[in-house]
């Protein structure tokens, strides 16, 4: 009895120790999105930050929003010292004071003395933004769904006669009502001004009605490429990301759509209040530098934020981890930009609420 | 008196209960062994009791306030909170009573905005923007951009150069707008809730028909959750039926049967559910190849509401099934024995002595089932597409991505009172004998 006593007693210190032990033991809390995004940051710079500091990170997973942040700096108590960003969260988080402002002059220059403001593809919104990556949002198929023309631009996507079948979408409005006007025929540079009036934005949900009863809603990132693997759906837009692993590393028959792709930005952020604010910028600082923004290329098909990071990539072809050409494969590439949309994430923080309601209401009508 | 159950009663007893017994002493002088009043020694070992009870339930009462109580307190101060605009704006509002908000306010105001926004606190103008912002779209890319613009201008006047820095500082709808956030305590959110909003007068009109979406998802809501209890009842009755009344060897592993889908992740039944019913899936492709269906018209039962309920109905079974098992395991079977002793048939016996001798198990089971329901949002989220999401989707999304904790938080509290209600209702309806736990 008193032996069982014990053992209970010795486990349960174990448990407690380790429990609070393990992120304790660790100098610095990341969070990220997980899967293969996270694996390609702990590959590309957490590793080698690791070893050149002798310190630990601890990689945290979350499903993004400032929900956590907010409430973690309100409290006074930052359990994590690094969150990976959307673009509008990198603007609205600084407004509102939940990220540390980080002085220019830290950042790594590039390897010909570029500034960074000077090496970034877009610039730096606020004094809190730690550049990460491009990504897009993109329609795609699977090779042999349709016979004769195959569909080649996002036009395509919302043409039901010419290519008959389901589509697949996002259960939110981002990238759709630039999407559907530029399938609609408004030029590039006029989307966001279009955008800015009702009648604009009534197009643009005119333009979404005409597929809207041949659409499946999906709302995690890997349930397109299901969709359209199993036949659920003829068409889907996706994350660049996941359709460009699924062709990478598993030879999967996806076409891409790169025509009226939509580009999205990625930051990284320390939070107000770390207790590792010094480690926290170490580190960022070494995941922004050119060569480590190159270096998450060789993990997944996203695009280096900075110039000279894109540049290392392109000189030294073949860059992805298992020997192919990378640059194909990356959305922010010289090639694709004509018929790529920025997104205009300050657009999205002022209208992003009011466009949800409606388009819940859309989804939902 | 009616039967009071769980911690409340605790509590009642614990405080009046040992009162009344206190009463009834009303003798003279009576000494106990030790020579002091039995009346003394009675009450110190009542005031005793009593204390050995608040102590036993102080740490549920320290738990239940500090984990229900002040949560709520807060919430229910974020969603009439509106001291933010107040702070950023005091000159601005200060001139507002006076404007008749039929034309463009005048110098003066437009000075007082100025001077509010150029000597703002960083933060302050970051926080208070992006809550105007839920107002009206535009605030904050208008007080940003002009906050950055203003730094160059030294000196008035304002207006034509203010609306000269954004076009919107001419635009009347921005300035009405403001009227909505005068006060420092609001209703607007509450009112966003049901899609209601003030105009700059403060009265009460519609939100813009396409914005319109929280009733249509508080119905719906409500309908789901309902159809969902309705729908585990029916299952989940006769089940409960077999585990109280089956020998013991069989039960039990019926009872694993129950269990075991219980204790097993909510997303890998989820994706369990979705390979089964959706259109190229397991079930699908069974009823094409029975040729039951052509190939063209594959049922649509995965990502809307037939997907939604059914995946709902299916995590929410168990707690139908267990509550009505337990009190259906205290039903004697010679109840059942008597009335057909007594002539009645097996059905009548079971509708007539049976059934509402369970009844206080169903109570439960429906009240439990309809509450977990009602706040569902990760299921309905994966398998809803597009007419599954529910109101708990809204919530989620104005806490983490619009970051409008107001609203979020009025739509909380609008969702526990009507949960309230709804059991307020159901008490008077079934009495005190209603509700059974076990």
């Amino acid at each position: 009895m008193k032996t069982t006593i014990k053992l209970a007693m010795a486990a349960g210190a174990i448990a407690l120790t380790t429990g609070i032990g393990s992120p304790a033991l660790a100098d610095i809390t990341i969070t990220s999105w997980g899967g293969g995004y996270t694996a390609s940051q702990q590959k590309a710079y957490g590793e080698s930050w690791e070893a050149k500091t002798g310190k630990k990170i601890n990689w945290e997973n979350y499903n993004g929003g400032l929900g956590e942040v907010r409430a973690m700096v309100e409290a006074g108590n930052a359990t994590w010292d690094i969150v990976d960003v959307l673009p509008d969260q990198i603007r609205t988080g600084c407004d509102e004071g939940l990220f540390e402002e980080i002085p220019r002059e830290m950042f790594i220059k590039a390897p010909d003395g570029t500034s960074i403001d000077d090496d970034m593809m877009v610039p730096l919104p606020n004094n809190c933004a730690i550049p990460q990556i491009f990504w897009s949002y993109m329609a795609f198929y699977k090779d042999g769904t349709f016979t004769g023309a195959q569909p080649n631009k996002v036009a395509d996507f919302f043409d039901l006669e010419k290519f008959p079948g389901k589509r697949g979408i996002h259960t939110w409005a981002n990238a759709l009502i630039e999407m559907a006007l530029y399938a609609d025929g408004v030029a590039i540079a006029d989307i966001y001004d279009t955008m800015d009036t009702p009648e604009g934005i009534d197009r643009a949900f005119a333009k979404l009605d005409t597929i809207k009863d041949h659409v499946v809603f999906w709302s995690s990132g890997a349930k397109p490429l299901e969709l359209v693997t199993s036949g659920e759906v003829a068409m889907s837009l996706a994350y660049n990301g996941r359709i460009g692993a699924a062709i990478l590393s598993e030879g999967a028959p996806f076409v891409p759509i790169w025509d009226g792709q939509v580009l999205e930005e990625e930051w990284l952020a320390v939070i107000k209040g770390s207790k590792n604010k010094d480690e926290a910028i170490d580190f960022a600082m070494h995941a922004s530098a050119p060569q480590q923004q190159a270096g998450q290329a060789k993990w997944i098909n996203y695009g280096p934020m900075r110039k000279s990071g894109l540049a290392i990539i392109q000189a030294n072809e073949p860059w992805y981890n298992t020997g192919v050409n990378i640059m194909e494969h990356m959305p922010n590439r010289d090639e694709v930009m004509p018929a790529s949309i920025f997104a205009n994430p300050d657009w999205w923080a002022d209208n992003g609420s009011e466009i949800s309601e409606r388009f819940t209401a859309w989804m939902a009508k | 008196m009616r039967a009071r159950s769980g911690f409340p009663a605790l509590l009642f007893y614990v405080i009046t209960g040992s009162a009344e017994t206190m009463a009834t002493v009303t003798t003279d002088q009576i000494l106990t062994a030790d020579g002091t009043p039995l009346k003394d020694s009675l009450r110190r070992s009542l005031v005793r009791n009593k204390l050995r009870a608040v102590g036993l339930v102080l740490p549920a009462l320290l738990f239940l306030v500090v984990m229900f109580i002040v949560p709520i307190g807060q919430l229910l101060t974020r969603s009439v909170d509106d001291t933010l605009v107040n702070e950023f704006l005091p000159r601005t509002f200060a001139h507002f009573e006076e404007w008749d908000q039929k034309d463009l306010p005048s110098e003066e105001m437009y000075e007082a905005m100025f001077l509010d926004i150029t000597t703002a606190d960083k933060t302050l103008l970051g926080r208070a923007t992006i809550r105007m912002n839920y107002e009206l779209s535009g605030w904050r890319s208008l007080v940003k951009k002009s906050n950055r613009e203003f730094k160059k201008i030294k000196s008035g006047p304002y207006k034509e150069v203010m609306i000269k820095v954004h076009k919107r500082w001419g635009q009347i709808e921005y300035w009405q707008s403001l009227g909505a956030m005068v006060d420092e305590y609001t209703m607007g959110y509450y009112l966003n809730s049901v899609d209601l909003r003030y105009d700059g007068n403060k009265n009460v009109i519609e939100q813009p028909e396409n914005r319109q979406v929280y009733q249509l998802l508080w119905w719906r809501t409500f309908l789901v959750s309902l159809m969902v209890t309705f729908f585990c009842v029916l299952l989940g009755y006769p089940v409960a039926y077999l585990l109280a009344t089956l020998p013991l060897r069989i039960s039990n592993l019926l009872m694993i049967c129950v269990l075991m889908p219980f204790w097993t992740s909510l997303l890998v039944r989820i994706v369990a559910w979705m390979i089964m019913l959706q259109q190229e899936g397991v079930v699908n492709d069974a009823i094409v190849s029975l040729g039951l269906l052509d190939d063209d018209n594959r049922l649509e039962m995965m990502y809307n509401f037939t997907g939604t309920i059914i995946v709902m109905t299916q995590i929410l079974l168990p707690f139908m099934i267990l509550p009505m098992y337990s009190v259906m395991k205290g039903i004697s079977p010679n109840y059942m024995k008597a009335a057909q002793n007594l002539g009645a048939a097996p059905s009548l016996a079971f509708v007539r002595i049976y059934i509402p001798q369970s009844l206080p198990g169903v109570g439960a089971g429906v009240i439990l089932v309809f509450i977990v329901a009602i706040g569902y949002y990760i299921t309905p989220e994966l398998v809803g597409g597009k007419d599954g999401r529910l109101i708990g989707n809204m919530v989620a999304y104005h806490m983490q991505t619009s970051l409008n904790w107001g609203l979020a938080a009025a739509m909380g509290l609008v969702l526990l009172l009507g949960i309230l209600v709804l059991y307020w209702v159901y008490d008077k309806l079934t009495g005190s004998a209603g509700l059974k736990m076990g």
